[in-house]
């Protein structure tokens, strides 16, 4: 299920009441949800629900087994292997095989290797990584293991950010679970402010650039030239910014009405003026969550110099990975660690741009690093990359004058003050109930007026 | 809350009135609950009936075509 569907506002419509008849029960509640939660992952496809309760079921004994002095470290490793073993079968297997049999070809050990061909579960990658916060935090000592299997089955499922975050850690989320906070007009003013502004991010700006610029070009790379590049790759990075922070904000929004609070998941990321901040800014909930079970355990800023560019370099070519089984994230995490050390030995020369010019400058570098991230393969990548040089090409049909708009109030939805949507916030949250539901309704109607026709899914949901 | 809630799902009710959109559309793409579905669609398919009977205009589609005439998409 889609937020931007009728699908899901009828869903949640159901769900909000039904929370609100049972929020005084919190087993109740708990049971709620978790149901809820499932059916909304069913409707993408009930088969893999087994999969998600699996994970569920080992983070939840794990989470008991690591508080035992004899099994902690077992149950650690049992854990970890588990749920890295799932992730590894229905992400990465094939794609680990396939270069495996390119390797081998012309060797004498060259052969035709067994291929699953698995469909990729939804969000698979996201609740993966909570189950293994949860039991790491767990054996850090962060937080107790929780007793009853209901709290972990919820953390690890609950629907708002169940197939693209934001990665909710279990120290944050689950004091939540035994005190849910009931909206207030504070809660339900930012709640409205955020379902909207992320409905029209996504519905409008990210969809149309998709549609009118980024995919014809990015579709046939061979014959652009530079105009046309220049324009996709500056689209690509309006859209996948609109596109991500707006799911997380209407994730972030359905949430707090819920009664429940997550943590910011982007704060306007083009405006960093180093890789450092915007890696700060941009999916911060994977940022810190590869910092804290990456980079740390890996040696972090510990030993030399040396040492910790490569653990930055090894970290963030990881998190490429993680984003998907492919040569083309692989290559853009692994320019993304590059960069960032190539930036700590410039500040430890103390060599600093004005700050528009390094704005600029990690703008560019952010935007040209998307090519491999939204090129189908690496040969396209090359093609894109090359289309640069080239001043005669398809007539860039695609650049109309609505794009140029879209591009714009893309650029805005970044830059615009934050005081901006507080005092949106503060104005809404004077208003009585009924005119906040008014306000949300008419809203989401205008946004689904001005959206074209069909679903577009996020690109996060094939993480 | 419980004001905020009910004035959604009048929002939501007034809504479908007034458009052509179809919730018993949404209903065959959710998940098969086995035996209650059937009670959800036979309630929605009254539902839409009666919507029908009704004969209001479809003010979603006649903003629709407003907007993206305006944006020249039309």
């Amino acid at each position: 299920m889609v937020f931007p569907t009728l699908q899901f506002i009828g869903f949640f419509a159901v769900v909000l009441a039904l929370n609100l008849i049972v929020w005084n029960r919190n087993g109740w509640r708990k049971a709620l949800l978790i149901a809820a939660s499932y059916v909304f992952y069913a409707a993408w496809d009930v088969r893999f629900l087994a999969l998600m309760a699996f994970v569920s079921a080992t983070a939840y004994l794990a989470g008991i087994g690591v508080t035992k002095p004899g099994l902690r470290k077992l149950s650690k490793v049992l854990a970890i292997v588990a749920m890295l073993g799932v992730l590894g079968v229905f992400k990465y297997y094939d794609f680990f095989m396939l270069n495996l049999q390119r390797l081998l070809e012309g060797t004498a050990f060259a052969r035709d290797l067994q291929w699953l061909t698995l469909i990729l579960p939804v969000g698979i990658s996201f609740y993966t990584f909570q189950a293994i916060s949860y039991v790491m935090d767990v054996d850090r000592g962060h937080i107790p293991a929780r007793k009853n299997p209901a709290d972990v089955f919820l953390y690890i499922s609950l629907f708002p950010q169940l197939v693209a975050g934001p990665i909710v850690r279990a120290a944050h989320f689950l004091p939540q679970i035994d005190a849910p906070t009931r909206p207030d007009t504070t809660a339900r003013a930012a709640a409205v402010v955020l379902i909207l502004s992320g409905l029209f991010k996504k519905m409008v700006v990210a969809n149309y650039l998709s549609v009118l610029l980024v995919d014809p070009v990015f579709g046939l790379p061979d014959g652009q030239y530079w105009l046309s590049a220049l324009a996709a790759t500056l689209g690509y990075a309006i859209q996948i910014y609109c596109d991500f922070s707006g799911y997380s904000d209407i994730a972030i929004g359905v949430a707090l009405l819920l009664g429940y609070q997550f943590h910011i998941n982007f704060d306007q990321p083009y405006r960093a003026d180093s890789l450092r901040d915007f890696w700060q800014r941009w999916h911060i909930s994977l940022s810190t969550w590869i910092r804290d079970y990456l980079y740390i355990p890996l040696g972090g800023n510990r030993g030399t110099p040396l040492h910790s560019h490569f653990t930055l370099i090894l970290t963030m070519t990881l998190a490429g990975l993680w984003h998907g089984a492919g040569w083309n994230f692989i290559l853009w995490g692994f320019f993304h660690g590059a960069f960032l050390a190539i930036e700590r030995v410039f500040r430890r020369l103390r060599i600093r741009l004005p700050k528009l010019l390094a704005i600029a400058a990690v703008f560019v570098i952010v935007g040209l690093l998307w090519i491999p991230f939204r090129a189908a393969s690496f040969p396209e990548t090359l093609q894109m990359f090359a289309a640069f040089t080239k001043s005669e090409g398809y007539a860039a049909p695609e650049i109309i004058p609505f794009v140029w708009v879209l591009l714009a109030l893309g650029f805005a939805m970044n830059w615009l003050p934050l005081a901006l949507r507080d005092r949106a916030e503060m104005l809404i949250a004077r208003l009585a109930p009924e005119l906040q539901a008014a306000i949300l309704a008419i809203g989401v109607w205008i946004m689904f007026a001005t959206a074209q026709d069909g679903v577009a899914p996020f690109i996060y949901f094939q993480f | 809350m419980t004001r905020f809630t009910a004035a959604c799902f009048v929002a939501l009710v007034a809504a479908w009135l007034l458009s052509g959109e179809r919730f018993l559309d949404a209903v065959f793409e959710m998940v098969d609950l086995g035996p209650v579905d059937d009670t959800i669609i036979a309630g929605v398919v009254v539902a839409e009936d009666w919507k029908a009977s009704l004969g209001l205009p479809d003010l979603f589609s006649a903003m629709r075509t407003a907007i993206h005439q305006g944006l020249g998409l039309l």
